[in-house]
């Protein structure tokens, strides 16, 4: 009996682990076996394998074609694709500029104004999302900006710019300037500095940070959702307006190249990190 | 070039566009927020208080009718909060504590395995929980299954659906903070303890609760605030049936198109968070005090 006991106390904090990786790969694995499931009428019902619903949101036809036609048009989904894409890609650049420019400032300089700065460069990361996107769509209304691929991209960088200066300042604390005050002191100028001491040191932080905002830039659907306009659907808000309609099996498809893509990139960021440190 | 320009160079862009993109939208609702709203959806820029009123009491009927359901609404979105700090804190709470006390590269291992499904899509992640939860899902599949019950359980479209699904997207958020400070308790500390006849549970209240207390504290705030105001949960999980404060201040401009009343209650989320905030920070430089 006693060694029953002691069993069941050392085992609880393992199968406590047990469970709770259940409990967050489940969801996501069951979504990706789902979507080779080749039954058209209930798509919970295992009936054999296929890569139709794949073909189907490429635009190829398939057999679906007669059986059931979910999705309204590849076309929009590849525009909204192209979209986030567009928006990421630049939102990740004016974001990781000036997130490290105030990366820079703060760790390397003293100021008057630090303190307000720390406290300022947080407060568009912890204001809930919908606050920051109905002020967004306000302010662009009243100021008369249509709202459009660009607005998403300026209303994206306002916090994303917190995100980059958050892993650039990590990166930039963890080092000392006597390398740069070397340099200088050798007669290099400021900028020869920067190219060959400073940007390779912190290099690793800058990229990170560029990761991590392109990623919750692809992801983005609170903000983008208030101030997207009619032709800029980005693929989270174009996902979100078929779910609020109903599951249907293309969304499976989606969802998987989407997990599959975001793992794969979360996947090598993380690599390199672990790498280079 | 001297140093305090090179300080205005890097300081410029962040400060222009925080105040162009920021501060000038926040200010924007706050004014907003005193607006009349028009007959169709727009504006009537006069002073007009009654959008509080409609919500903290003082519409008198006349022009605008106080309704508590606002009222109830918030406190409902609390409760909601509130529990899905306790959910994700009994559930990462154990977890962290043994990820930190095995070998470290299975440490960076086991870190590595649960921040990796969180950087796909936010609903790519409710969809799969739609997908379990559903009156056909997989869930409900399993229960019938196994014999325990006859006719499919209504799951989704419940407060359950919303809270298993805040959990899930919001479980980073606690888990994080909440290992950084449990890994960074002295060994010897337990050790001394042990050492000294105390228990595995007295050493756990006495020892580990306490030390960990910052991480409790940080993940609770990181969990809280985004569930509180949170809608896309709600809406997709909840369906009509689970309201929260995030729900009306979409419909209040997306549907009603009242946006004067919508961003009178963004102020008011916004205000809550703020205070919460300063709590936080207060409770934080407290415990620092004593330990």
């Amino acid at each position: 009996m006693k060694k029953y006991t002691n069993f069941l106390k050392n085992s609880f904090l393992p199968l406590h682990v047990i469970l709770f990786f259940l409990f967050i790969y489940i969801p996501l694995l069951v979504v990706i076996f789902l979507s080779f499931n080749s039954n058209v009428l209930n798509m919970m019902i295992w009936d054999g394998f296929t890569f139709d619903w794949y073909k189907s949101i490429f635009g190829f036809s398939t057999r679906l074609d007669e059986d059931a036609v979910y999705l309204e048009s590849t076309d929009q989904l590849l525009n909204a694709l192209k979209n986030s894409l567009v928006i990421s890609v630049t939102t990740t650049i004016i974001s990781t500029f000036i997130g490290t420019c105030l990366a820079l400032a703060m760790v390397r300089y003293k100021f008057k104004f630090k303190a307000f700065y720390n406290a300022l460069v947080y407060l568009p990361m912890i204001i809930p999302d919908i606050v920051l996107g109905i002020s967004l769509l306000i302010y662009f209304v009243t100021i008369g900006v249509k709202l459009s691929i660009y607005s998403i991209i300026i209303g994206h960088c306002t916090f994303l710019c917190s995100y980059v200066f958050i892993v650039v300042s990590s990166r930039l604390a963890g080092m000392d300037d006597e390398l740069e005050k070397a340099s200088n002191d050798l007669g290099a100028n400021e900028f020869y500095t920067f190219r060959k001491i400073t940007f390779p040191l912190i290099f690793p932080g800058i990229l990170g940070g560029a990761l991590l905002s392109f990623i919750i830039s692809m992801d983005d659907l609170v903000i983008t959702y208030f101030i997207a306009g009619v032709d800029s659907t980005t693929l989270p808000v174009f996902i979100y307006g078929i779910m609020r309609r109903g599951i249907k099996p293309e969304i499976n498809a989606i969802a998987s190249l989407m997990i599959i893509f975001s793992l794969v990139i979360a996947a090598l960021g993380i690599y390199y990190r672990s790498k280079k440190s | 070039m001297n140093n305090k320009r090179k300080l205005l160079f890097l300081l410029s862009p962040f400060t222009l566009y925080i105040s162009i993109f920021f501060l000038g939208p926040i200010l924007i609702l706050f004014v907003y927020s005193f607006l009349e709203p028009g007959l169709y959806g727009g504006v009537v820029w006069n002073f007009y208080h009654h959008n509080y009123g409609r919500i903290l009491g003082w519409a008198d009927g006349i022009i605008e009718e106080f309704n508590p359901v606002y009222f109830k609404i918030f406190l409902n979105s609390f409760r909601l909060a509130l529990i899905t700090v306790i959910i994700s804190l009994i559930i990462c709470y154990p977890t962290a504590l043994w990820i930190s006390r095995q070998k470290p590269k299975l440490k960076v291992f086991l870190l590595f395995l649960i921040t990796l499904p969180f950087f796909s899509s936010l609903v790519v992640r409710l969809f799969a929980w739609m997908l379990l939860l559903k009156p056909s899902g997989l869930i409900n599949q399993f229960l019938s299954y196994i014999g325990l019950i006859n006719s499919p359980l209504q799951m989704l479209f419940t407060e359950t659906a919303v809270l298993i699904g805040l959990v899930y997207i919001l479980i980073p958020f606690m888990f994080l903070p909440l290992y950084a400070s449990i890994e960074k308790i002295d060994n010897s500390l337990i050790h001394a303890s042990n050492d000294l006849g105390g228990n595995k549970i007295v050493t756990f209240l006495k020892i580990t609760l306490p030390l960990s207390f910052p991480g409790i504290l940080g993940g609770s705030i990181l969990v809280f605030i985004p569930s509180l105001g949170n809608f896309i949960v709600p809406d997709l999980l909840g369906g009509a049936k689970v309201m929260m404060i995030g729900n009306i201040i979409e419909q209040s401009f997306l549907t009603a198109r009242n946006w004067p009343f919508g961003a009178c209650l963004a102020i008011i989320l916004m205000i809550v968070v703020v205070v919460l905030l300063s709590f936080y920070v207060k409770a934080l430089s407290k415990y620092e005090k004593i330990y």
